[in-house]
């Protein structure tokens, strides 16, 4: 239970809740309200050989990968879909056998967190057997239901060390509002041992009680005002994907683990000290209006994928 | 009087887009996944044509019902989600086929076997890893969950490299089976497992649309204006049976194809295609 008043830190005080070679569960999904800042600013503290778990994701894990930072991944799924294609940092850094594979499966995920919110050891399913997840993951067991007799696969509860989060709204408490689709956010915060979470905005109690609480204050460690702090994916309705900036991204990261650096982390990452000179490197408030202006006409939102 | 030029033809992408919307029932609940244009906007139509009941749930977001402005090349955006009835969450999505009431999914794979099985994992050559998939998502779970699956890519052709090897999509044997099909590799039916799903019915490529028989075998079913059984045989590695009424697939209705253009205006579910293909089209009958 994380009780204190005020959760209150800065970008750098939060991210020292993630030590060297914890399971960590990254929220957010694809190219929507991913923590980048957190991220960016776990590869500058020099964080490394972390176990990443979690369902479908994007440049968040590729960019981790490309940084060297994670020893395991344990995702569902990481690629850019139809928008760029595969993970290109991601893929380098298993095929050099840097990260080793465990791929999950999203279902199989969810009960081993439910599992872990219940304080239960396992939870049954009966997909997965038939399929090779069942060779990758030997921990999970098969057993006759004493109940129908058929034969379900268990899943262990799966307790990540820190879950990190970027949300719409905190109360100073640690109360957050996530607008739209919260993926697996809450699921990750009820089963982690610590939740640090970046925000956009830190705002009275009361305002927030109207918004509605998404994950109660008491399941989180510590937050960070950090104004864009999803860019470049999405935070809407403050903000849409930067595809420009991911593009160049992507561009970067085709050249080589050490381009990447030299194109890549050196500007955007190890040259800028916080988030504000990020923002500036991106493009600064031109930029962020563009972003900000997606929902003036359909036209205008087109633009931006273009 | 209409100055829109009639639409004549429909490209390979729109056909493909109407036999995905034909695997579709009235009244299920269906689900897409991510990367998967080509699939969501046969959900569309289908909705909007012969399943106005269909129960559409958004991959990513899980906005049920949704009236997107324009298709994105991200499924997790706002823009996918748009006018969304109701949404579900990720626990309740999957508790939702695991309790038998999904309908339909529809997945893809970079090798996909003759029983359905297929692969977005990893490949391997004398078990090193050689290509790391992006992975499959909620595909295994649902590959056994859901009642139907429908199959599709658009890369089953597989032209021969200067060697004369191919590297084929329908493949004899993948590397792993991130999601099940009919039988497991030692040949195990499906049937023999717990499963709520009955397994794939349909196989719709860039070259014809297989349906499995009662072995769970593929049979090819259909094939296309510009294509021939030899073609489909040639660029499967596979040996297939082929079904006694083998057909030409239909093409869609001129109205249709307004409706893919209208919601698709940057053509995102080209990228799903090869480009000689993209420039495939047919021409439609009655214009």
């Amino acid at each position: 239970m994380y009780t204190q008043d005020d959760k209150r830190c800065t970008l750098g005080d939060l991210v020292t809740h993630v030590q060297s070679g914890d399971c960590v569960a990254i929220g957010g999904g694809l190219s929507w309200r991913e923590p980048m800042a957190a991220i960016r600013e776990l590869i500058r503290q020099d964080i490394k050989g972390l176990k990443l778990v979690g369902s479908a994701h994007g440049i968040d894990v590729d960019l981790l990968c490309g940084a060297g930072v994670v020893a395991v991944s344990a995702e569902s799924y990481v690629g850019f879909e139809q928008d760029f294609g595969m993970a290109i940092n991601y893929r380098r850094a298993c095929e050099a056998g840097l990260v080793k594979v465990e791929d999950n499966c999203c279902y199989t995920l969810v009960q081993q967190l439910r599992a872990a919110i219940s304080g239960l050891p396992f939870m049954p399913i009966r997909s997965v057997q038939g399929t090779d997840f069942i060779q990758l993951h030997p921990e999970f067991k098969t057993m006759t239901c004493p109940f129908t007799g058929d034969q379900l696969v268990l899943v262990p509860a799966l307790k990540p060390d820190v879950a990190i989060l970027h949300a719409h709204y905190a109360d100073q408490h640690g109360n957050l509002h996530i607008e739209g689709p919260p993926v697996a956010d809450i699921l990750f915060a009820k089963a982690s041992a610590k939740v640090i979470v970046t925000v956009e905005e830190i705002i009275p109690h009361e305002e927030l009680a109207q918004k509605g609480v998404t994950i109660p204050y008491f399941y989180v460690t510590a937050i960070s005002e950090v104004p864009y702090g999803a860019h470049p994916t999405s935070c809407y309705p403050h903000y849409a994907y930067d595809r420009e900036h991911t593009a160049n991204y992507y561009q970067a990261a085709k050249h080589g683990a050490d381009g990447f650096r030299e194109n890549y982390l050196n500007p955007f990452i190890f040259g800028c000290k916080d988030n504000d000179t990020y923002i500036e490197a991106i493009g600064g408030k031109a930029k962020l209006a563009c972003l900000e202006q997606w929902e003036e006409s359909v036209e205008q939102w087109i633009q931006l994928y273009e | 009087m209409n100055n829109k030029a009639k639409i004549q033809t429909c490209t390979l992408g729109e056909l493909m887009i109407y036999q995905i919307a034909l695997s579709i029932e009235d009244g299920i609940l269906a689900f897409h996944g991510f990367g998967s244009p080509l699939v969501q906007l046969a959900l569309h139509l289908a909705k909007r044509t012969h399943a106005p009941r269909l129960v559409l749930v958004a991959g990513a977001t899980y906005g049920v019902n949704p009236t997107p402005p324009f298709l994105t090349p991200t499924t997790n955006d706002f823009a996918m989600n748009r006018g969304a009835e109701c949404h579900l969450n990720i626990e309740e999505l999957f508790d939702l086929a695991a309790s038998g009431r999904m309908g339909r999914m529809f997945l893809s794979g970079l090798q996909i076997d003759k029983w359905g099985n297929m692969n977005v994992t990893r490949v391997e050559k004398n078990g090193k890893l050689t290509l790391k998939l992006p992975g499959g998502g909620g595909g295994c779970n649902l590959s056994c969950d859901t009642d139907r699956v429908t199959i599709w890519t658009a890369a089953h052709r597989a032209p021969p490299d200067e060697q004369g090897r191919r590297r084929y999509r329908l493949v004899e044997r993948r590397d792993f089976v991130t999601s099940m099909g009919h039988r497991t590799a030692e040949g195990m039916h499906r049937s023999r497992m717990p499963f709520r799903g009955q397994g794939p019915d349909c196989i719709i490529t860039d070259l014809g649309i297989f349906e499995f028989n009662s072995d769970g075998h593929a049979q090819l079913r259909a094939i296309y204006p510009d294509t021939s059984v030899e073609l489909v045989a040639e660029n499967t590695e596979f040996d297939f049976p082929v079904a006694e009424n083998l057909t030409t697939a239909d093409l869609p209705e001129v109205e249709m194809i307004e409706f893919i253009r209208r919601l698709d205006p940057m053509k995102i579910h080209q990228r799903e295609l090869s480009p000689a293909d993209r420039e495939r089209t047919f021409p439609l009958d009655g214009v």
